[in-house]
């Protein structure tokens, strides 16, 4: 090698140090965009790790394409004024090492790395059973892009996701009086009877291109924790036109109760219910859904005192079903209303849905009676598309007033003292199955979020077997169990 | 147009006697009491009328006249007759 030749190489070894330099200043810059100081814990995946997952979750597949094959990541947030030595000391006892630490923040935030050749979950674990540690997470929450098979913005979290040290929560300031969606045990609560929806979380959010009809007193398009996930007709689309009735301004859905294009709620009920189906979530606002996005198409037939006709009901299911052939993809009507009386006419209508692949999700009635020998309408259709819906109070107990059916309610899910979304930018607490029904229509919508184009016989039979059997439940549920978010959407 | 407890039993009165062709004289409250219904329809449905399945706080208002009692249920905005010959009927 001559001296020029020398000098080249020099400078050409030079120049790929300052860009592996450079390239991982920014990596750390990226970091730092999140709000909340992290702490990451690098670990190596096994092959039996590898292994052990599920066949065909593309969601799973996509993370680890995006991360190479053998590492699996985990971030640690430690409380603020933990010290430097205490963070050595723990990171010494649990054989990881301190890979990295961001300058100018708190102690707390730094790239550690582990050596156990543990799984993230595991390190996870490890940092979250320590009283320093405000959370640990696998990285992979963070970072998880969306899967080929799921719809719309992915999971993942966002700026304002915040913590607790055991969960990660969604910075909605009411977050803390939803206990059907994280239950702490308080007011007397059981703590973890709940639907299980933050380890859900760590796959899909939801999605706006799943729409979810809800039929009921209309919904409060404007309630600031619902306007962003409020369907709205398409400008390509034409106004809905009923053969007999002419043309409806349908921009956000439609109102049978009085024949037009407005469903704004005049009672409360409808808001109340989509707000637990899809009140935005994460927004520093009121609550969160189970949904943080998604798509509400209000229907109303019921009147400002919560009554509604038969006919009127049928007008709504036809309106989704038309907007559905349309091209929209409503994919849930969600039903929190009913009587004992039987219907044929609904009956079929609800059946026409289910040809068109619409989920109908029922309450099953608040009369504290046995379904199956005085059944409740629609819950108690036997359709394939239809799912009835029993209620649970936060002991995971059958609500005292909660209908049941061993043969004709499928599923329970919390539905007593239930926070939500109440016209006028209100939140309110009520009680019934027909708080519960928009809780399974919300992991409905979690479900068809990861898999859009699952048949409504699959979603249902999903459903079905995502629950938490429960010792109250046996005998009064066809599942015996409560609906188990997690579970549904296949997070864990 | 909103009413009171005491208005809700006034109407149920003058309703009652009206369907039996009584004089309201001849009727007393049973009891008037705060009550949770089972729907927004407090559990007192008609025919053809579907109903929203949330728990619905009101006031049950039990009148006798002529050795019956009668049951209305009512909250500040509406009056129902609970299972009156064997059928639900709205008054208000």
């Amino acid at each position: 090698m001559n001296r020029n030749n020398l000098f080249g190489h020099l400078a050409l070894a030079v120049a790929v140090i300052i860009l592996a330099a450079f390239v991982g200043q920014m990596r750390h810059m990226q970091w730092r965009t999140h709000d909340k100081p992290v702490v990451r814990v690098e670990t190596v995946q096994t092959a039996e790790q590898a292994d052990d997952k599920e066949d065909g979750d593309e969601a799973e597949d996509a993370d680890d394409q995006d991360k190479g094959e053998d590492d699996a990541e985990v971030l640690v947030r430690f409380k603020p004024g933990t010290s430097p030595e205490a963070i050595a000391r723990i990171t010494a006892q649990l054989n990881d090492r301190v890979e990295d630490r961001f300058e100018q923040i708190a102690n707390e935030e730094m790239v550690i790395a582990d050596e156990d050749n543990l799984d993230a979950e595991e390190v996870a674990a490890e940092y979250r059973a320590l009283p320093e540690v405000l959370y640990a997470e696998p990285n992979s929450v963070i970072e998880l892009e969306p899967g080929e098979d799921e719809v719309g913005g992915g999971p993942g979290l966002k700026p304002n996701y915040v913590a607790d040290g055991e969960h990660a929560h969604p910075s909605d300031p009411m977050f803390d009086d939803q206990w059907s969606l994280d239950n702490h045990g308080t007011r007397g609560g059981t703590q973890g009877a709940d639907i299980s929806v933050i380890k859900a979380w760590e796959k899909t959010h939801g999605s706006e291109k799943i729409v979810v009809a809800v039929l009921d007193t209309g919904v409060d398009y404007t309630h600031r924790d619902l306007i962003k996930n409020i369907w709205t007709r398409p400008a390509n689309m034409p106004a809905y036109t009923d053969k007999e009735l002419g043309e409806f301004d349908d921009t956000h859905g439609f109102d049978a109760s009085d024949m037009d294009g407005d469903p704004m709620d005049d009672n409360g009920h409808g808001t109340h219910c989509a707000g637990i189906v899809g009140a935005e979530g994460d927004n520093n606002d009121g609550i969160a859904g189970v949904n943080w996005r998604v798509e509400i198409m209000p229907l109303k037939f019921l009147n400002s005192n919560g009554s509604g006709s038969v006919k009127d009901a049928i007008e709504c299911i036809n309106y989704a079903i038309a907007r559905k052939k349309a091209g929209v993809n409503v994919r849930i009507i969600s039903a929190s209303w009913g009587s004992t009386m039987y219907s044929r006419a609904l009956e079929d209508a609800i059946k026409r849905a289910g040809e068109e692949d619409i989920l109908f999700v029922a309450a099953a009635g608040n009369s504290s009676t046995d379904n199956d020998r005085r059944p409740h309408y629609p819950s108690s259709y036997a359709l394939p598309n239809v799912l009835s819906v029993a209620a649970l109070t936060r002991r995971d107990e059958l609500a005292s007033f909660s209908n049941w059916g061993v043969k004709s309610v499928h599923v329970a899910a919390p539905g007593a003292e239930i926070l939500s979304t109440w016209p006028d930018n209100q939140y309110e607490e009520h009680s019934g199955t027909s708080m519960a029904t928009p809780e399974v229509s919300g992991v409905a919508a979690l479900v068809l979020a990861l898999n859009p184009n699952m048949p409504v016989k699959d979603l249902r039979a999903r459903l079905m077997n995502a629950t938490d059997k429960l010792p109250a439940l046996a005998n009064k549920v066809t599942s015996g169990g409560r609906i188990n978010a997690a579970r549904a959407v296949k997070a864990e | 147009m909103a009413f009171t407890r005491e208005e809700a039993g006034a109407r149920a009165r003058a309703d009652l006697a009206g369907r039996l062709g009584v004089a309201e004289t001849e009727i007393t409250d049973e009891s008037v009491a705060d009550a949770d219904f089972s729907d927004a329809n407090f559990g007192a449905s008609l025919p053809d009328e579907m109903s929203a399945q949330m728990i619905t706080p009101g006031w049950r208002i039990m009148l006798r006249a002529g050795g019956q009692v009668y049951e209305y249920r009512a909250n500040r905005n509406r009056l129902r007759l609970f299972n009156f010959e064997g059928a639900n009927h709205r008054v208000v």
